[in-house]
């Protein structure tokens, strides 16, 4: 660790910064990892924030070790510390699939591989809805294509929660659906193409897809005629 | 089995349980952190380390599973910020040959490791024996 950004804890080389969290790229015995600090709200009240804090610290481990246990990719845990409000997991090589939509936005689609990623996706959702857990935050940037396996890892299970209803499982893959059509109409329909594999690969689609729907009328500039 | 105190201090590990010394840098790792915040929740660093690499929250339990027995014939032996002398003195504990660190892999138990740490079958296809023990290692007192 050569470079680093001088805070109260040294963590690392600060990368993002989000709503919730920082992000640090640091090493743990000798592998490249990446730090994850969950920052305390000031206008809470001190006891109250930390406790807070920590649940949600908590309920990402746990939420991320069940996606695993449930057989899809996610970053490997390294440790977590209740102390300092940080998560440390293992430093995933490769592209974000949002970069890589928008390249091929950009440079022109190679379809083959937007198939393969739009079937990983639909199979590591359905492995994950069928297992009793939503995501809460489907997006294209939360996805990783990892560099030579080209396997699809999830990361950011910050707002994960436990749920077998169709309702929830619904709204997870809404959220994706409008990403996609907000940043990557240009590669056609993805969605679709990720819903054929999550149909496949789940054992409840068919609740999940008919909420689907229903949740797909509600939304945001819909009339609502009835 | 890691009740009293002995002088050079270090940690005997059951070696079938271990298939690759990267869990044991975690669960040594954490153990670290916790005596520097003087929060450990057994005796000694290095019965921590032990306890860590359990990843249950069965402290005596954790101990008697994944530390040593008298009849053990296969074990590992890990001590921290160790010099020459203290780490001669520990193979002269062991009434034993040592091996090199790259028989771990081969020399493990699979089955018993799958067992211990409840690793289901969706997850092996996606993961290394030795991830899904860290998971479990830093994931502990979260669950």
């Amino acid at each position: 660790m050569d470079t680093c950004q001088t805070g109260q804890a040294e963590l690392g080389l600060l990368i993002k910064q989000g709503a919730e969290a920082r992000v640090y790229l640091s090493s743990f015995v000798g592998r490249k990892c990446i730090v994850k600090e969950r920052f305390s709200k000031k206008y809470r009240h001190p006891i109250l924030d930390s406790k807070l804090t920590v649940k949600r610290l908590n309920a990402e481990a746990r939420c991320m070790t069940k996606a695993r246990k449930l057989g899809v990719v996610t970053p490997v845990l390294y440790g977590v510390d209740p102390v300092l409000h940080t998560l440390t997991f293992e430093f995933i090589e490769g592209h974000a699939v949002k970069d890589i939509l928008l390249e091929f936005g950009s440079n022109g689609i190679v379809e083959e591989r937007l198939n393969d990623i739009a079937a990983q996706i639909g199979i590591a959702i359905a492995k994950l809805h069928d297992g009793g857990l939503v995501h809460g935050d489907l997006t294209t940037s939360n996805m990783i294509v990892k560099e030579g396996t080209n396997q699809l890892v999830l990361i950011d299970f910050g707002l994960s929660f436990t749920s077998t209803l169709p309702e929830d499982k619904a709204v997870d893959l809404y959220v994706l659906e409008r990403a996609l059509l907000s940043m990557h109409s240009s590669c056609g329909d993805v969605m679709e193409k990720i819903l054929a594999a999550y149909r496949k690969s789940s054992k409840q689609w068919s609740a999940t897809m008919n909420k689907l729907d229903q949740v797909r009328q509600r939304g945001r500039k819909r009339t609502m005629v009835g | 089995m890691q009740s009293a105190k002995m002088e050079p201090e270090v940690a005997l590990l059951n070696a079938s349980l271990v298939p690759d010394i990267f869990p044991v840098l975690a669960a040594a790792h954490k153990a670290l952190v916790s005596k520097s915040r003087e929060s450990l929740t057994t005796r000694t660093l290095h019965s921590e380390l032990v306890y860590n690499y359990a990843a249950s929250k069965h402290i005596s339990e954790s101990l008697k599973r994944c530390g040593i027995s008298d009849q053990m014939s296969y074990i590992l032996a890990v001590r921290f910020n160790a010099s020459d002398d203290e780490m001669t003195s520990v193979t002269n504990l062991i009434n034993g040959k040592e091996i090199d660190l790259e028989e771990l892999e081969p020399r493990s138990n699979r089955d018993q490791i799958l067992k211990h740490f409840k690793i289901p079958p969706q997850e092996l296809a996606i993961s290394s024996l030795s991830d899904a023990i860290t998971c479990r290692i830093a994931a502990r007192d979260a669950l």
